[in-house]
């Protein structure tokens, strides 16, 4: 497996403030990696530094390049739509694809051309003239037209209606997602994305809290719903949160075995939100 | 490497539309005025049958030429204003609109680099607002001439003579082509500083641009009873080192019956030597070059979050 990003001991300051600290990780290509955190957590000042947008202490490589030196040659292979990074509102349509046509070696417009005929964006209209849906359309179908190694996408379906973030989600799946490409996303609504995912990464004040393939999210973590007697005995076994449910507790283990459980009530897998609040606060203490 | 220039330019056209409207304005204007004159000109007829008789028969080609680049001189001041002013908005608009409607993150998630963004926009101030402009000068000085030459043939004069045989077309144009670029060279430093507050200021970019330019001169005055700044700043446009000296002696003397060639030539009242061995014009560029490199860095290292 080749990674695709590698940090290590990666930190970004501003004044006393640590907004990202000393953070190491990798990212291999092929995956779809979820960077969840809350509002502060340093995601955005990550990503920015992912992006070469800003400098940062420590080693970061993307693609083998310094990210804030070598930014004109890391952009040729990496694509990225940021919640603000909002398209000019004075071009129109066909401009847009003959500015990225020119100064991008790797988009192939007939591409973005055949995914925009299906959307209701006319090449003459101006982007003022869409609405947030189309806007968001419009820029994806940019992005999947360029052949990127790695898509960074940073709150891209904020603000849309249930109805475009299922097909954004629906397009990057079937459209573009392949073995030779990587995607690293961030957002708030994680049960949207959390089917997607092949890794998860979650960062709070500045630090990963966990770093793990979803798929052995399972063996590490086990939700339990219990109650009287069991609830007393499973509380022994020290579960890394525990909250209240209609009436029975549910308890989250972190590295503890299906067999030490058994029998001790409802056993399944945490969903990445809960298991995403249980980690914040267990930080937290 | 050239194309991609061209493609970061034709991005500028696009969004400041003002570049191209601003020369079809200033050119309608002018023509619309040239046919005015002519219709309220139709009411003396009499004096017209006498002023065409004289410009054919006894004027000269020189004194003819005077007069029509009298006419070319006056239009294409016009442009010059506009263009300055053109320019000043642009370029304090450049780098700011992009941070105001919060597209810089796109512009800058595409493989063009900061340096190349801002060198862009100076190229578009230098070269580009300058040659719309010399387009505008040019075709507005055709159509005008066109529209004089069909009016003086109704009025039984004739335009060969009149006017094709005398306005020197070459003389007139390259000498635009020289004054409006040694213009843009000479004003560049004010470029470079109207992109760096472009890229700097976080609210109203042209107050922030005049501002200093308005108070350096008091503080100084005050403090230390000079005005080398002011100089420097508000003579500078004043100041360019493009003219040649003009023998005014001669220009008025009566005993010269004719004007001579020289004296009508647009080009012969111009120095380039002396303008690109001006020390002025190239510590100008040095400074234009310095303001530029800043507004480079503070577009690459301002974190906008």
């Amino acid at each position: 497996m080749t990674s695709l990003v590698t940090a290590r001991g990666v930190s970004k300051h501003f004044g006393d403030v640590r907004a990202v600290d000393n953070v190491s990780f990798d990212i291999d290509k092929g995956k779809i990696l979820g960077l969840i955190g809350p509002n502060g957590a340093g995601k955005t000042t990550l990503l920015k530094a992912v992006l070469g947008l800003t400098d940062c202490d420590g080693d970061l490589s993307v693609i083998g390049l310094d990210p804030f030196r070598q930014r004109k040659q890391l952009m040729r292979q990496i694509c990225f739509i940021a919640d603000v990074a909002v398209l000019p509102r004075w071009i129109k349509v066909s401009q847009l694809l003959d500015y990225v046509e020119s100064v991008h070696p790797n988009f192939t417009r007939s591409r973005a051309e055949e995914l925009l005929r299906q959307t209701k964006v006319q090449p003459g209209a101006k982007v003022k003239e869409l609405s947030k849906g189309m806007v968001t359309q419009l820029h994806l179908s940019i992005i999947m037209a360029i052949d990127a190694k790695l898509l960074v996408l940073d709150e891209p379906t904020l603000g849309l209606d249930i109805l475009f973030r299922k097909e954004f989600y629906a397009n990057l799946l079937n459209d573009y997602f392949d073995e030779e490409r990587t995607i690293l996303i961030t957002t708030h609504q994680v049960e949207e994305i959390e089917n997607l995912l092949t890794d998860v990464m979650f960062i709070n004040d500045g630090k990963i809290l966990l770093d793990s393939p979803m798929d052995s999210l399972s063996d590490t973590y086990i939700e339990l719903a219990t109650s009287g007697e069991e609830a007393l005995k499973a509380r022994g076994l020290r579960p890394i949160a525990e909250s209240e449910m209609f009436g029975k507790s549910v308890m989250l283990f972190e590295g503890i075995s299906r067999e030490h459980l058994e029998g001790l009530g409802e056993m399944r897998t945490p969903s990445v939100a809960d298991l995403f609040v249980a980690k914040v606060k267990e930080a937290r203490k | 490497m050239i194309n991609h220039y061209i493609a970061l330019m034709k991005r500028e056209f696009w969004e400041h539309r003002s570049i191209w409207v601003t020369p079809i304005a200033i050119a309608s204007i002018v023509t619309l005025g040239t046919l005015t004159a002519l219709m309220f000109a139709g009411e003396f007829a009499q004096e017209l049958d006498v002023a065409i008789f004289g410009a054919q028969n006894i004027a000269g080609d020189t004194e003819r030429a005077a007069v029509l680049t009298g006419f070319f001189v006056g239009s294409s001041w016009l442009f010059l204003i506009a263009l300055s002013i053109l320019t000043i908005f642009y370029a304090l608009d450049s780098l700011y609109a992009e941070r105001k409607d919060k597209s810089i993150l796109f512009w800058r998630s595409l493989p063009v680099t900061d340096a190349e963004t801002v060198i862009s926009k100076l190229a578009t101030a230098v070269i580009l607002i300058p040659a719309v402009t010399i387009a505008g000068i040019i075709a507005t000085h055709i159509v005008n001439l066109i529209v004089t030459s069909i009016w003086v043939s109704a009025k039984g004069g004739s335009p060969g003579t009149l006017i094709w045989g005398s306005v020197p077309l070459l003389d007139n144009w390259v000498a635009a082509i020289v004054v409006i670029y040694a213009m843009a060279v000479w004003m560049s430093p004010f470029l470079g500083w109207f992109l760096f507050v472009s890229a700097w200021t976080k609210r109203a970019p042209l107050l922030m641009a005049f501002l200093p330019l308005v108070l350096i001169p008091m503080i100084e005055g005050i403090f230390f009873r000079s005005a080398h700044f002011a100089e420097a700043v508000w003579g500078r446009s004043a100041q360019i080192p493009i003219f040649a000296g003009i023998d005014m002696e001669r220009f008025f003397d009566e005993g010269h019956a004719r004007m001579s060639e020289e004296m009508v030539s647009l080009l012969a009242h111009l120095d380039i030597g002396r303008f690109l061995t001006s020390i002025d014009t190239w510590i100008g560029i040095v400074v234009c070059g310095l303001l530029t490199t800043a507004a480079i860095y503070v577009r690459r290292y301002r974190d906008e979050s």
